[in-house]
């Protein structure tokens, strides 16, 4: 997990597994910079292979942080199997979900 | 590979093995011919170990620091079964009410995936010692 600056954005790219091992470390994470200030996240899960729940409930826990500090947060590049996953629990309706990390951050400055 | 066979591995019940089983696992399962060419299937396969390993660690283990579990994968003609053994806490499944999917939770997924993604869930206490989940998938015809 590698968190990031790209034109004001923030950026964390997730590795090839997003499950239990990593799950509260993202939620830590997410926690602290909301706290911090309003941010702007991108989860880049564009190397992330394999999600399972525990990563799905870290990405809501991230998303609901944000949203109470005023903040946002875009789901980048998911593969299939997750793209299978967010459909299966209903959570595509929740997040929104781009192409890729440079959709993502283009989408914020669009949106403000 | 032989078309039938059993694997067994005994670790420990800690999330920190999580990935190295998993990797194993779908290695495993990739190279099955009845899977050839199923990806989803074993994403969804890879899926339901994820899930029942995290279970057992997190769950039936929650009040110990750690504990042993049994893994066999069995892979018969027509399915292929996860059997986990531990020794923690027994729960009973039917009383793990199902996700509202309406409101999105940060947990309590787990059971209903695998339930979702594989053909069987078994689940019982073995003579008052051990906890059994049996998952089995069947091959398609």
């Amino acid at each position: 997990m590698e968190v990031q600056q790209k034109n004001g954005v923030t950026v964390i790219i997730m590795d090839e597994r997003f499950d239990a091992t990593v799950a509260q470390k993202l939620k830590d994470t997410v926690k602290n910079l909301a706290e911090q200030s309003k941010i702007q996240l991108v989860i880049d899960l564009s190397k992330t292979r394999f999600i399972d729940s525990s990563g799905c409930g870290a990405l809501v826990a991230s998303l609901r942080a944000l949203i109470k500090n005023n903040g946002d947060m875009k789901i980048a590049g998911p593969s299939s199997q997750a793209k299978s996953l967010f459909q299966l629990t209903r959570l595509h309706k929740v997040f929104e979900i781009c192409d890729d990390v440079e959709v993502a951050i283009r989408s914020f400055s669009q949106n403000t | 590979m032989e078309n039938e066979f059993i694997v067994r591995i005994q670790a420990p019940a800690q999330i920190i093995m999580l990935r190295p089983l998993d990797v194993f696992v779908r290695h495993l399962i990739q190279q099955l011919p009845a899977f050839e060419g199923s990806q989803e299937i074993v994403d969804n396969l890879e899926l339901a170990f994820s899930e029942a390993f995290t279970n057992i660690c997190r769950h039936a283990y929650r009040s110990q620091n750690k504990g042993p579990v049994s893994i066999e994968i069995k892979v018969e003609s027509d399915q292929l079964e996860f059997r986990f053994e531990d020794n923690g806490e027994t729960f009973d499944p039917d009383k793990v009410k199902c996700p509202n999917l309406d409101v999105p939770g940060e947990g309590g997924l787990g059971i209903w995936l695998i339930r979702q993604v594989m053909d069987e869930y078994i689940y019982f206490c073995e003579n008052g010692e051990k906890n059994v989940l049996r998952l089995i998938k069947r091959f398609s015809p």
